[in-house]
């Protein structure tokens, strides 16, 4: 009984006592949960399809059939292939990252987020696991656009350093609709909402001078096209990528990315803690 | 058809419109898109896409009819598909009615709600600023060449909802159907497109029921397109209706 009533009060671990598993890291678990989502996602055929046929369709349709009949440039096809490029390179990413928010949702509804509490290691690992998934898929989502477009005969001036940077730019967009979507998946109630939620992001490409310049729109439009935060992200990519001027524009495309990552990255830390809350 | 057969065809056609005014968001679900391309293409694309025609909504409204009609038979396999699988047509087969008349309840309840379809589409091409130069005959002829495309379509819907193994895939196969616009001359004249892709527009069925549509609706003279487009309709319509027919006897036999 002694015994009994010393085990339950005791407060200090007896020597032989290590004091349980010390845990996973916070990196460790973060490279764990980026594997689990990759796996899942190339195991998941129809994404994994939608992540190469999507900017192979889009690059082809835009290029082959409305090529010769936009008024970009010389009006040549080359011409609007350079054009069109980073905006499909961005709906591309666009996409891929909506898949963000059906998985994180998937994982919150599911109760997978419940099983990793009694787990220790930081439950945000699971979080950033897709976040950094997303980064990777889409980043080789945006590498097939690239080389879909040299194969389609597009060719450069510009740099290694300028063509890095425009990848940088694209990376930093697609670290944005990331960090959207996964708080979209966070406080949805289902996956279907969740991508519904984000079809607006997916829409804004659209809606800005990605694939028409935006003096062509009609004058009610072209306030929202020139003042949206994809046109300066899309418009500095393209001048990188062609080797073209870029102007004011790299620097507001940045600053729209880094105001979106601060307030997707503090949202989530609100919401967060209360859909895992141990 | 006998006329037993067509009050069969009217009691379950009845019974199928009851269950989509249940809920008519699939008919603006299906409109959903192809105003989502009119909008985009009419006000985004169309100020840059040289087309060759004054008004840019005037020269695409025939081709986003086409994928409306495409889009709205998604649910007509749908719809199919979920009777199939609630055992539906079992307990239809062991009543005295025509076989033909449950497919055909499912056909004309496509008609009807595509037709409604058609209708929104084209009320907010209108007030986008689409003006028609047809009179009543062309106006009815535009209705009659939309009615056997959307029969067509139809059939090949019936097709898939009998064959499908998953409702996805019941869906999904009208996917092409709504790209294959895309590669024709609904949205840009075939000869600005490079000579591969050309051939291949030019002699798909789309082109000439868009052109002839496009005639109709701009009060110009149609050509021999007009035959071209209804043997095509036809055709499709016939095949599909001959296959469907047999797989649905080999379903419910």
């Amino acid at each position: 009984m002694t015994t009994l009533t010393q085990e339950r009060h005791r407060t200090a671990p007896l020597p032989d006592d290590d004091g349980g598993a010390p845990g996973a890291g916070l990196l460790s678990s973060i490279g764990l949960f980026t594997l689990r989502s990759l796996r899942h996602s190339f195991r998941d055929a129809e994404s994994v399809l939608m992540a190469v046929l999507l900017p192979v369709m889009l690059m082809l349709v835009f290029t082959f059939v409305l090529g010769e009949s936009m008024a970009v440039g010389d009006g040549t096809r080359a011409d609007y292939l350079a054009f069109v490029l980073p905006a499909i390179a961005l709906t591309t990413a666009g996409f891929g990252a909506s898949y963000t928010a059906v998985v994180v949702s998937n994982d919150v509804t599911t109760g997978f987020m419940d099983r990793l509490r009694t787990m220790p290691f930081p439950a945000v690992s699971v979080l950033l696991g897709h976040t950094v998934s997303s980064m990777v898929r889409n980043l080789l989502a945006t590498s097939v656009v690239l080389l879909l477009a040299f194969a389609l005969g597009f060719r450069t001036e510009a740099s290694a350093l300028e063509l890095v940077a425009a990848v940088g730019l694209i990376a930093m967009w697609i670290l944005v609709i990331t960090c959207v979507f996964a708080l979209l998946g966070l406080v949805s109630g289902s996956a279907e909402a969740a991508n519904g939620y984000g079809f607006i992001l997916l829409f804004l490409p659209y809606v800005s001078s990605g694939f028409a310049p935006v003096e062509s729109m009609p004058s009610w439009l072209q306030g929202f096209a020139g003042h949206q935060p994809m046109t300066p992200i899309i418009d500095a990519s393209r001048a990188l990528i062609t080797g073209g001027e870029v102007g004011s524009d790299w620097w507001i495309g940045t600053l729209w990315c880094i105001g979106f990552i601060v307030l997707s990255v503090w949202m989530t830390a609100v919401v967060f803690p209360r859909k895992v809350a141990r | 058809m006998s006329t037993q057969a067509l009050s069969e065809t009217r009691t379950l056609l009845g019974r199928s419109l009851r269950h989509i005014g249940r809920s008519p968001d699939t008919i603006i679900t299906t409109a959903i898109m192809p105003i989502a391309f009119l909008l985009l293409f009419v006000y985004v694309f169309g100020g840059a896409i040289d087309a060759g025609a004054d008004d840019y909504v005037n020269y695409l409204l025939p081709g986003v009819l086409l994928i409306t009609v495409a889009s709205g038979i998604a649910y007509t396999a749908y719809r199919l598909f979920l009777d199939l699988q609630g055992g539906i047509f079992e307990r239809f087969s062991s009543l005295p009615i025509a076989r033909s008349s449950v497919l055909w309840a499912h056909v004309l309840t496509s008609l009807v709600s595509n037709t409604v379809s058609l209708v929104i589409v084209i009320g907010v091409a209108l007030l986008m600023g689409f003006r028609s130069g047809a009179g009543v005959l062309a106006w009815l002829a535009v209705a009659g060449l939309l009615v056997v495309f959307t029969l067509a379509l139809t059939w090949l819907a019936v097709i898939a909802g009998l064959s499908a193994k998953t409702v996805d895939g019941a869906s999904a196969f009208s996917y092409p159907l709504i790209f294959l616009p895309f590669l024709s001359s609904a949205f840009v004249p075939t000869d600005s497109m490079p000579a591969p892709v050309r051939l291949f527009a030019e002699n798909q069925p789309v082109t000439p029921i868009v052109d002839t549509l496009r005639h109709l609706l701009g009060g110009t003279p149609v050509g021999l397109e007009v035959w071209v487009a209804l043997a095509w309709c036809v055709g499709v319509a016939a095949v599909g209706c001959v296959v469907a027919a047999s797989i649905y006897r080999r379903r419910v036999s």
